[in-house]
């Protein structure tokens, strides 16, 4: 059974997390580095360039890339501060074992090679191949989400792999699918530049893509109208032209009433509707009834406000819309998604220059990470799993036959489910933090301890990975060759800068070993990353996201390819849709007819109050890396209710003083924060920290029905002040919170 | 700043005199004064002149005037007995042992420590016997024969105060004193003078005159100190003539260079317990609320005082309603700033462009 | 030293487009003059209202009055125009400049005993490259260029280096970005 050996606190003394500081004496060896390495950061989507100082196989600083394109040497302070995860006392550095009552034991690769490969035979034999099930993450380089989609489906034969994407752009890219037939950011963001108008909804871009603002900025030096969703004013909004504060989970009826608006005062593309898509009329009747004065009922943004923005979007000739998980992680999250598509569809602006729609890739290979076969339902290239053409295709690629290849799996949070009801047995999971990450955390952390075997691959000891039988020690960003491809479609270069220290080794050969011991390493013999890329370029060839024409020589020369690139001498696609010609089945971009429907905790009189949760820069998604670089923990040290001054006053909550949270699935303890810039019947919490102080004990595993994704941006819940104020600092030990 | 300064002339002056005859009467009208040390006494007297020349100059400026006149109040208030225990603590934290400089940097702050105590022993042991205040002599029967311990008589103001064999842990000490002090300071200076070899932060900063210069002399001084000693042990004083002469050079130039150079530090730095005082005494008046982000500050007696600071050196930040700048915490005044800048930009229409 | 300072490049601050981030702060401290201390200010301006945040690098004065009311003459200014942080071997820790200076600049570090202030990253411009500050910031909050590129860059700005604190006028080396024809800011 995967329970913690011993009780949290005594992992934490020995695995962290534990914070690092850089010296306070100058490192004599920056300026004399042995290498400058330039590579990329690693966290979110933007995927920022910046150049690694090492020294004895350290990396001990870094240096602004000024030369590459999309961020000229700017960073966020996670980018500045992420040389920090390396050298850091809780790497992983031998594999451990899970022995309770004593705690975690380093082993030998050896010991835990021959343990692990009995527990999944015994497991598979006894409840079946799809009774181990693997969880991914798209940190990973494309090489090694590539790789691992074939080691699921090859070495591990299992339908059951998913990755944590399922957290992050499911809903964009089912969107993105049935609107235009393939899912990646329509334009790059130099098209933003001059973009007339611009909508940003559900993304507070400068906490989460801080590097973003800069284009955004520049459109608004050259006359840009700014147009923010959100029901927070988020330091992009308090500038902005606009500002929609709208109740979370009403985007639908926001965007559906805007359409409507354009459609009755004439303000659409009749030519580019007529060519070039269909479904207008399902969309266009969908809509009818969605007047400015419903949408005010519904979203609680002034009517006089959404009227403005209409005729803005509406009459513009140039225009940007942009959304990220705000409006994505929802019940009805594709159908948000599709309610902007509509309006960007209308407006005809799209496929030329400054005229751009796409979602912000959360995660740092969110993009690319989910078009190899990383995903439950999917083949490398952007493939379906379940189209007969697509598995051939795939097969032979992999030299299987078809029958071999499994179906489509189940996603990741019904994995948790499946191994709740007993389904799954094994686990083995790389890069993935779920039991902050994922909705509902004390039933994750019930499911975990049901398992009957539990392999972790990571670098640091994650809170999920205290569940784990076996841990084997894998490698950071930093420490080997592969691309990622960034939130633009922008295929990028990530090299090594240092080997994994002592005992460590790298994901790929770790995931290689593991495979050649299942008795498919005829399958696994790659070289080296490139080697793998170069097998991946096959395999997408042919499909939507295709990268055959890419290289590593190509991706150096040029600062990064956009894909699609079905060619060598192709020089890759950084606008899409300039020939119209959509990667449907009918050719067309579809317009989708989208109700609003509510959300699935809605509020009562017992939970009256809108709970919606989000991040804030200084972190990033479970914390794993970033809650052990002391400066970053230091600047948002834990999480805070953010509370409007009418509804605390309702509570009779004070400044600083600890909130009772109450949701259907448990209660949790936040100071409050009170601050005029939020509506005053929602209240917000971000979700970095683990343990007692994790908002996800509250957060409902209600499922978008298309592509699974959880609704974390809307739970019913009560408040109860407690009465007893507390210093907020950034000394607070929340960080390892257990 | 006005480039002679009458009173400062005057002090310093006073200063030298004094020097002068205390160096008469301790040394018996140059009765027991060592002719060989006459070129270390005016170096000194020089430095004397010089330091207290640049410490009236200083103590005369409005922000450190402020500091004259409030430990000259403490020293009459009713606040002096608990000022004196705080200052006797402060001394030995800070002076003594220099905390501040070892929270800064351990490794720097033991070095400074090193160079300091060498440094100032080598005063304390050198300035009594280049005024002529100390000196030794021979019991004269223990000179005689040669298989007979040599026993020496410290004289202090021309009185005898003790004797002592050469070869004991008195003779050892005293006579090797300057040795030790010398290899302290070596090792102190040698570990900055890498340092700022090294230190890309201090290598942008720093000029050869204010922070090379210094540590070379520290190490001349003590190096050729140390080779007269090791000459005269090793080299049945071979080229002694030669090192006694460069020797006198360095701790001239040295002495010469202290109201000037980086050495001045040390006559400034005692002062830092006076601004400790003031800041306890001050606390006495409460405390200052900044008038934006309503918390407290600084103490009310410093925002006085540096209104009248800012006044008399001709800055004058009172609106016209009469606030005062200084009424703003630090925190206050960039949102002032901030509140201004947002102002502009919104009467404009437009934030960016 | 100094030899690579490029005099034609110069600090320009825009504090309506900062977002708070800090990561002017998180590289500030990668300075190698001072210690992994951050010397840039990022803070909001009244939270409970508004997420407005703002941004203070040292302004540079031409007659700085920090320097002005140091009792020990630890703060000096060179020929670039560049006001230095406190020597670290004059300072007496006083805070005089922290409470006087109009921008509310210098920074008193406790524990050190110490005023420690901006001084333009004076490790990385004395050679040629840009404040780290600037080169980080995301939003273009902190731009250090040529006027030639900030012109292009911003038509509808003008940087303006003169402001008003009550009666006095302190103009500065950095320059702050405000709307076209401003020629002072009148903060107080």
């Amino acid at each position: 059974m995967a329970k913690l050996p011993v009780e949290s606190e005594k992992i934490i003394a020995q695995f962290g997390p534990s914070l690092n500081f850089p010296s306070r004496e100058p490192l004599e060896c920056r300026d004399e580095p042995d290498k400058v390495v330039e590579t990329h950061c690693c966290f979110c989507g933007m995927q920022c360039g910046i150049k690694l100082l090492a020294k004895n196989n350290k990396v001990v600083g870094f240096e602004p890339w000024m030369e590459f394109p999309f961020n000229e040497g700017r960073l966020c302070p996670k980018g500045v501060l992420r040389y920090m995860q390396n050298n850091h006392t809780d790497r992983l550095t031998s594999p451990i074992k899970n022995t309770p009552g004593v705690g975690f034991v380093p082993i030998s690769w050896e010991e835990a090679m021959d343990n692990i490969i009995s527990e999944i035979k015994r497991i598979q034999s006894q409840y079946g191949n799809d009774a181990f099930s693997m969880l991914s993450g798209v940190s990973l380089t494309n090489e090694k989400s590539y790789m691992i989609g074939k080691f699921a489906r090859t070495a591990l034969k299992t339908k059951n792999l998913d990755y944590n994407g399922r957290l992050c752009m499911v809903s964009a890219g089912a969107g993105n699918k049935k609107a235009f037939g393939l899912d990646r950011s329509s334009n790059n963001y130099q098209d933003l530049e001059k973009a007339e108008v611009i909508i940003v909804t559900g993304a507070n871009v400068s906490e989460t893509f801080p590097t973003l603002t800069h284009w955004i900025w520049k459109a608004r030096d050259n006359g840009a109208k700014l147009i923010v969703v959100d029901p927070r004013v988020i330091p992009l909004a308090r500038t902005a032209d606009i500002h929609l504060d709208i109740r979370p989970g009403t985007d639908s009826a926001l965007f559906g009433a805007i359409l409507n608006y354009m459609i009755r005062h004439d303000m659409v593309d009749h030519d580019f509707i007529d060519y070039f898509t269909s479904g207008f009329e399902d969309a266009k009747d969908a809509v009818k009834d969605y007047t400015l004065e419903w949408a005010e009922e519904i979203t609680g943004a002034k009517k006089e406000k959404i009227e403005e923005a209409a005729k803005l979007w509406g009459k513009a000739s140039t225009s940007f819309l942009l959304h990220a998980r705000g409006i994505e992680h929802h019940t009805k999250g594709v159908e948000n998604v599709l309610s902007c598509i509509n309006i960007v569809l209308a407006s005809g602006r799209i496929g030329k220059p400054y005229c751009g729609y796409g979602t912000i890739t959360g995660q740092g290979n969110g993009q690319g990470g989910r078009e190899h076969g990383h995903k439950c339902d999917q083949l490398p290239g952007n493939r379906d799993i379940e189209n007969p053409e697509h598995r051939k295709y795939i097969s032979k690629v992999w030299g299987i036959e078809e029958s071999e290849l499994p179906g489509k799996g189940l996603s990741a949070y019904e994995i948790i489910e499946a191994i709740h009801r007993g389904e799954i047995k094994g686990l083995i999971s790389i890069c993935f933090n779920p039991l902050v990450s994922l909705p509902n955390s004390n039933y994750v952390r019930e499911a975990l301890e049901k398992l009957e075997f539990y392999i972790g691959i990571d670098f640091f000891l994650s809170e999920t990975l205290r569940h784990a039988n076996i841990v084997l020690p894998g490698s950071l960003h930093e420490e080997e060759e592969g691309t990622v491809t960034t939130a633009e479609g922008r295929v990028v270069r990530i090299r090594k800068a240092v080997d994994p220290p002592k005992n460590a080794r790298t994901d790929t050969e770790i995931i290689l070993e593991i495979a050649k011991r299942l008795g498919a390493g005829d399958k696994f013999s790659f070289s080296s990353s490139e080697d793998i890329f170069n097998e991946l370029r096959v395999a997408s060839k042919g499909g939507t996201a295709d990268y055959y024409g890419i290289t590593y020589e190509k991706i150096e020369k040029n600062m990064g390819v956009f894909w699609p690139c079905p060619e060598l001498d192709h020089p890759g696609t950084p606008r899409l849709w300039e020939d119209k010609k959509f990667r449907t089945p009918d050719g067309k971009a579809h317009f989708n007819p989208v109700k609003y429907h509510s959300s699935m905790d809605p509020v009562d009189d017992e939970y009256p109050v809108i709970l919606t949760t989000g991040r804030v820069v200084s972190q990033y998604l479970s914390g794993s890396q970033t809650r052990r670089i002391g400066k970053l923990v230091q600047q948002y040290a834990e999480p805070l209710l953010e509370i409007h001054p009418k509804l605390a006053a309702q509570f009779g909550i004070r400044q600083n003083e600890e909130v009772v949270v109450t949701t259907k699935r448990g209660s949790a303890i936040f100071p409050a924060n009170i601050v005029e810039t939020i509506r005053e019947d929602t209240v917000f919490v971000p979700y970095h920290w683990p343990g007692k102080k994790s908002v996800n004990q509250l957060t409902s595993g209600h499922l978008d029905p298309i592509s699974k994704i959880p609704e974390f941006k809307v739970s019913a819940c009560s408040l109860q002040p407690t009465g007893k104020i507390v210093e907020v600092n950034k000394f607070s030990e929340t960080y390892k919170s257990s | 700043m006005k480039l002679f300064n009458t009173t400062a002339f005057f002090a310093a002056l006073t200063a030298t005199l004094i020097t002068v005859t205390l160096v008469l009467l301790g040394s018996r009208n140059l009765q027991n004064y060592d002719a060989a040390l006459v070129a270390y006494l005016f170096g000194t007297l020089f430095a004397i002149f010089g330091v207290v020349y640049r410490y009236s100059v200083w103590i005369q400026r409005p922000p450190t005037k402020v500091y004259l006149k409030s430990s000259i109040r403490t020293l009459f208030s009713k606040e002096f007995i608990q000022c004196s225990w705080f200052s006797l603590k402060d001394f030995v934290k800070n002076i003594l042992f220099q905390s501040f400089i070892i929270k800064r940097s351990k490794k720097k702050g033991i070095a400074h420590l090193m160079m300091a105590f060498g440094c100032l022993m080598a005063f304390a042991i050198t300035v009594p016997l280049t005024f002529g205040w100390i000196h030794f002599t021979l019991v004269p029967e223990t000179g005689l024969y040669p298989n007979v311990e040599n026993i020496y008589t410290i004289h202090f103001f021309g009185f005898e105060m003790s004797t002592f064999p050469i070869n004991s842990f008195v003779g050892f000490m005293t006579f090797g004193a300057l040795n030790w002090c010398s290899v302290l300071v070596i090792i102190g200076a040698t570990y900055f003078l890498q340092k700022r070899l090294k230190d890309p932060g201090l290598i942008s900063t720093q000029t050869f005159e204010a922070d090379i210069l210094p540590l070379l002399l520290l190490n001349l001084v003590s190096i050729t100190g140390l080779g007269l000693s090791l000459n005269y042990k090793f080299m049945n004083g071979k080229a002694f003539e030669f090192m006694a002469v460069s020797h006198a050079f360095f701790v001239i130039v040295f002495l010469i260079w202290i109201p000037f150079g980086k050495f001045f530090h040390i006559i400034q730095r005692p002062a830092q317990i006076g601004a400790h005082i003031y800041k306890e005494i001050g606390k006495n008046t409460g405390m200052q609320v900044c008038k934006h982000t309503k918390k407290e500050y600084t103490t009310r007696l410093h925002v006085t005082d540096l209104k009248e600071i800012t006044t008399e050196l001709g800055f004058n930040l009172q609106n016209n309603a009469g606030d005062s700048l200084l009424e703003y915490s630090p925190e206050g005044k960039r949102d002032l700033l901030a509140i201004a800048h947002l102002q502009a930009r919104q009467t404009s229409g437009t934030y960016f462009g | 030293m100094n030899q690579y300072y490029k005099l034609q490049e110069e600090f320009f601050v825009d504090m309506q487009r900062c977002i708070g981030c800090k990561a002017c702060e998180a590289a500030c401290a990668e300075c190698e003059t001072n210690g992994h201390e951050p010397m840039i200010h990022v803070n909001y301006v009244n939270r409970a209202v508004t997420i407005q945040t703002t941004v203070q690098v040292c302004m540079h004065c031409d007659d700085p009055i920090c320097a002005n009311v140091c009792p020990a003459d630890a703060i000096t200014k060179d020929e670039f125009g560049i006001v230095h942080t406190a020597n670290t071997s004059r300072c007496i820790g006083c805070s005089n400049c922290v409470m006087a200076c109009p921008f509310g600049v210098p920074k008193k570090v406790e524990e050190y005993d110490l005023m420690m202030k901006c001084n333009m990253c004076y490790d990385r411009t004395s050679v040629g490259k840009k404040p780290m500050c600037a080169t980080v910031c995301p939003s273009g909050a902190l731009f250090f260029g040529t006027r030639e590129q900030m012109e292009k860059l911003r038509p509808n700005s003008s940087p303006v280096n003169k402001f008003i604190f009550g009666m006095e006028t302190v103009t500065t080396k950095v320059n702050i970005m405000l709307p076209k024809g401003t020629e002072v800011l009148k903060v107080f």
